[in-house]
């Protein structure tokens, strides 16, 4: 039963992402994989998406009233210092 | 099993924490063993039961306590060092790095659709708990890292297995979030990423694997199902 749920799980994400579009980071440029994006009672469901990507809206190079664009982009690989009583 | 690790570190440096039976526990021969009595281990479906191993960690730096032992590489019965030189080059990445922990897959997921990062944020405590305990200037930073093999400092393992965890937090962001807050730095291993993750067996990809410069690899249980079979266990 498990292995039947998980297959059909997996085809339904097969379908989805192919019907879906490529998710492109708005800072880097950089393929983030594919995503099905739905709008749903005032929200957007983002389904498929492997990378952890945070929702931003771009910049606008022409003034516009009636449209905005929302992008994704993913944090840069962690690269803090040490801190504290053991730096 | 421990024929295979025999191979890469010296069996006097490698200890063996069980959480299974009492029994199987008993039948292990090897001097360096505890046993970890912690419900938190037992979990069937690990993400959404927040699977811990603050039990593990708490037990394993106990049992470093009076020794001097600089390191722990950690790694789960299924995490199987490949190279020759696994301690190592573990040993030179983090010196290399100036890092306190490395592992693989080390993402920051705050703000993001990370699943366990989002499961975790419904609690509205999440936050408030890392703002109390941090020593950084940015308490919203979240971090997540493949809970199969770390490497870390002793300070760092230490300091990690003396936290408290204030409500269940799934290893894979509590370990390497804490490791953070608390001043340790935490780094990524991206050559290794690809040959650790969550996939079918990979027992057949080994060789494979070592060859295109796997220090581990993640997952291989068949093999030590089909040992322990052998052995009439």
């Amino acid at each position: 039963m498990h292995k039947l749920k998980r297959f059909v799980r997996d085809l339904g994400l097969k379908i989805l992402r192919a019907c879906g579009s490529t998710i492109i980071d708005a800072e880097t440029g950089q393929n983030l994989g594919r995503a099905f994006l739905f709008p749903w009672r005032g929200k957007i469901l983002v389904i498929g998406l492997d990378a952890p990507v945070r929702p931003v809206f771009r910049p606008q190079t022409r003034l516009t009233y009636w449209k905005q664009d929302l992008g994704f982009t993913v944090h840069p690989p962690p690269d803090f210092p040490r801190c504290g009583q053991d730096s | 099993m421990l024929g295979w690790w025999r191979q890469f570190a010296d069996p006097a440096h490698i200890l063996i924490v069980a959480g299974g039976r009492r029994e199987d526990f008993a039948g292990i021969a090897h001097g360096q063993k505890i046993f970890i009595e912690d419900p938190r281990l037992h979990t069937v479906d690990h993400q959404r039961e927040f699977q811990s191993y603050t039990g593990v960690f708490r037990g394993v730096s106990a049992w470093l306590a009076g020794r001097d032992h600089t390191h722990v590489s950690f790694c789960e019965y299924d995490h199987v060092p490949l190279s020759a030189d696994f301690n190592a080059q573990q040993l030179a990445r983090l010196a290399a790095e100036n890092a306190d922990v490395i592992g693989c897959q080390v993402r920051r997921v705050d703000g993001t659709n990370h699943p366990h990062y989002l499961y975790h944020h419904s609690n509205p405590e999440f936050h408030r708990f890392w703002e109390k305990i941090t020593r950084r200037g940015d308490p919203e930073v979240v971090l997540s890292m493949f809970g199969s093999g770390s490497f870390w400092t002793r300070a760092a393992f230490d300091a990690v297995a003396a936290g408290t965890e204030p409500f269940r937090i799934y290893l894979e962001i509590y370990l390497p979030t804490l490791a953070h807050h608390l001043g340790f730095r935490v780094r990524d291993l991206p050559d290794q990423n690809p040959f650790v993750h969550v996939s079918p067996d990979l027992e057949a990809e080994m060789e494979t694997a070592r060859r295109s410069g796997a220090w581990a690899v993640h997952p291989v249980k068949k093999r030590w199902a089909r040992e322990a079979a052998a052995a009439g266990h």
